[in-house]
């Protein structure tokens, strides 16, 4: 939130969710402009997949204000499939439609929501595998592909319906390491193309390579957050200090 | 996908139609009754070698009909649906060798007593029972519902000993002979008339009947006085003339084979099968509209309340899980006599046999399937819904486009397994007098005595379309796999 004219996308207020005794998330607030990029960093279980699962209400607040496009999504009379059409989402297990073919998987919302007829977003579909490298993987069933292949289908996927905000939830976590940069590329390329991001990774590289700012989450608080080169050169908070010494030595 | 839509369309059309046809046939023809009877009580009800309805009984009812200008239309079932379904009045009369006693006088009312009767009762033949006081500690065979069985009961304590009930006297009269019982009461001409026919059994007091006391044609109680006096005027006239004298002869007089088909055809499975070939179509014939009507709308049933058990909606999963759990806990037969013979009296209205089974199959069959189809929809991983919610699409359009094709294909071999169970099922609906292949069977045996035969003929046909169905399943399995 560097500079004030950029529109805000994402407006997060005084947001808290518990499950039973576990207060996951505590009276988080967080502005996101468009076109930025920002990467949740932080162990297991401090909260940020939570959080990202809450922009598009995947999981419901317990009070506070979230707002996305300006749509007011903690508003029960929003109606959220219509935000939806626009925020993407790309999940840690990929959860490409096993019933489908690629190309299938990326033509359903679009065509089911009536955004394109199937003539149209076939094309835009076949553009799509080409932007993620898989053009001749057009007509194979889901599960014929790799990880990686399967994850850069489901960015594809995601795209087809030309969101605004492209959510990310360790997209690289259920891969093996020589398909981890096949799928950074296809993000870092979109990334370049202006893109509104919100990444959940443990990929620290890719976080001080792409990020616009990165949010270090413990806890179920942001502890700090900044340009990659403060958090990762210049932490403050202790707990990021002794996070970033864990994961630089493992 | 559509053609199959198109094809289940036509059979119900078909279905419908036909339950459409029966009902138009009755409001066409007035005064039209519909009298029920026994299915295999011979020499009072039972079916000759070509299938025709006939016996004592039978021909009394269609002398009388003819001569007082009324029709009817004779559904034949176990004695005590029969009676049951006049006093709760889905049918009008009862001609089933009924016994007229204090209790059913209560319920019915009785036309001219037609037919002196009385209890007797029989061994296997070479039976070392010499009396009613060798039965200590033995097995007594009877059949539910009967003055035989009523009887049976009075002295059981007496003489110490157990009994086991039946419905249909074939059945019944081969345990005895198998030896898993060492007598039945019944009544005396009934015995009579088997032990003619060749059963294996010997009467104990031929001469002296016991309780001897008369058969009568019943009405439901303050029902259908039109109809019973048509009966008493028109017995009064056959007795006068008789007409009724040459009845009774014709069926104690005559040889079995007369009415049960010569040896020769009753010998070989072959003799049989063409004896009744027609029988058997006829029996297979509503067996298989029966199976494949209820297994396309119980599957129907079953995948609406699998996905009302994974709604979002509270209210719906607790209905279908009550659903469920009521439909799945009910014994078949439970099921089928509460909405032939006991819906009826609290709604004040007919149910036909076929429909009520039909229901009751689509209940029972439905609440497993139900019960399968939500197991299925749950083993869908949840990344699936999320992915399509996360793109837009509503939880219907996501549960249509995503969920529920990937669930069914789960499902598959249980939907085969049910299918299976739905055909089998279908013979428990015997009980409630639907002519479908085991009560086809039934009626054969009662009628010719050669339970090993007819018994074998009916299971082979049951395996041969259980291994149609099955192949036919494991090709649809095949073709939605590729």
């Amino acid at each position: 939130m560097t500079e004030a004219q950029n529109k805000v996308k994402v407006h997060v207020e005084k947001v808290n969710k518990s499950y039973g005794e576990n207060h996951v998330l505590r009276d988080i607030s967080i502005d996101i402009a468009a076109n930025e990029v920002v990467v949740m960093i932080g162990p297991s279980g401090s909260g940020k997949s939570t959080f990202l699962r809450m922009l598009n209400q995947l999981e419901t607040p317990d009070n506070g204000t979230i707002v996305v496009d300006g749509f007011d999504i903690s508003d029960k009379s929003t109606d959220i499939n219509k935000v939806r059409e626009n925020i993407g989402m790309v999940f840690q297990n990929f959860n490409l439609f096993n019933n489908y073919t690629v190309l299938e998987n990326i033509m359903l919302a679009p065509v089911e929501l009536g955004k394109m007829d199937k003539a149209a977003a076939e094309k835009k579909a076949r553009e799509l595998l080409d932007v993620v490298n898989l053009a001749d993987k057009a007509d194979v069933s889901v599960n014929s592909l790799s990880g990686g292949q399967k994850q850069r289908i489901a960015i594809a996927r995601a795209l087809a319906m030309s969101p605004d905000v492209m959510l990310f939830d360790e997209p690289t976590s259920a891969l093996d390491p020589e398909m981890v940069g096949d799928v950074l590329e296809v993000m870092k390329n979109l990334a370049g193309t202006g893109m509104t991001m919100i990444i959940v990774t443990h990929e620290m590289g890719f976080a001080k390579q792409v990020a616009d700012r990165v949010v270090f989450f413990e806890s179920g608080k942001i502890q700090e957050s900044g340009t990659p080169e403060q958090i990762f050169n210049a932490p403050k908070n202790a707990r990021l200090q002794e996070f970033l010494s864990k994961i630089m030595h493992a | 996908m559509k053609k199959t839509r198109k094809f289940l369309l036509v059979v119900v059309l078909t279905a419908l139609t036909m339950f459409g046809l029966t009902i138009d046939a009755h409001a066409a023809k007035v005064p039209n009754y519909v009298i029920t009877t026994d299915a295999t009580y011979p020499p009072f009800d039972f079916q000759d070698k070509n299938n025709q309805y006939t016996g004592i009984d039978q021909e009394i009812l269609k002398t009388i009909a003819k001569r007082e200008g009324f029709t009817y239309t004779l559904k034949p079932m176990s004695f005590n649906a029969a009676t049951q379904s006049v006093s709760s009045g889905q049918a009008d009369g009862v001609i089933a060798g009924m016994s007229i006693t204090d209790e059913r006088k209560a319920v019915f009312d009785f036309g001219t007593p037609y037919y002196r009767s009385g209890i007797g009762w029989a061994v296997k033949k070479g039976s070392s029972i010499k009396s009613l006081s060798d039965l200590k500690d033995q097995t007594v065979a009877i059949k539910t519902g009967t003055s035989g069985a009523d009887y049976a009961l009075s002295i059981q304590k007496k003489y110490g000993f157990k009994v086991t009930y039946f419905n249909d006297s074939d059945t019944l009269y081969n345990d005895v002979i198998n030896g898993n019982a060492q007598a039945t009461f019944g009544d005396l001409p009934v015995i009579q008339y088997a032990v003619k026919n060749g059963t294996q059994l010997k009467v104990m007091n031929a001469k002296s009947p016991i309780q001897a006391g008369w058969y009568g044609f019943g009405v439901q109680k303050g029902k259908n006085a039109q109809l019973l006096k048509s009966f008493n005027k028109g017995f009064a006239a056959i007795k006068n003339d008789g007409t009724y004298d040459k009845i009774v002869a014709k069926y104690l007089g005559a040889s079995a084979a007369t009415f049960t088909g010569d040896k020769k055809a009753n010998n070989s499975v072959i003799g049989i099968l063409k004896a009744n070939d027609s029988a058997f179509l006829k029996g297979l014939w509503q067996t298989l509209l029966l199976t494949i009507v209820a297994i396309i709308l119980a599957s129907v049933w079953g995948i609406l309340l699998g996905v009302m058990g994974v709604s979002q909606n509270a209210g719906l999963r607790g209905l279908s899980t009550t659903l469920i759990y009521i439909f799945r806990g009910l014994p078949l037969m439970v099921l089928a006599f509460f909405i032939y013979i006991g819906l009826p009296s609290v709604i004040g209205m007919k149910i036909p046999a076929f429909t009520a089974g039909l229901v009751t199959l689509i209940l029972n069959e439905g609440a497993y399937t139900g019960a399968f189809v939500r197991g299925g929809f749950e083993a869908v991983d949840r990344g699936q819904m999320e992915a399509a919610r996360s793109l837009g699409l509503s939880y219907g359009k996501s549960m249509r486009k995503v969920i529920v094709p990937q669930g069914l294909k789960i499902m598959i071999p249980s939907f085969i397994n049910q299918f299976i169970i739905t055909l089998k099922d279908t013979s428990i609906l015997s009980a409630i007098g639907i002519l479908e292949l085991t009560q086809t069977g039934s009626l054969i045996v009662s009628r010719n005595s050669q339970g090993f035969r007819v018994w074998a003929i009916v299971a082979v046909i049951y395996l041969i379309v259980i291994t149609l169905l099955t192949w036919l399943s494991n090709w649809v399995e095949k073709r939605t796999r590729a």
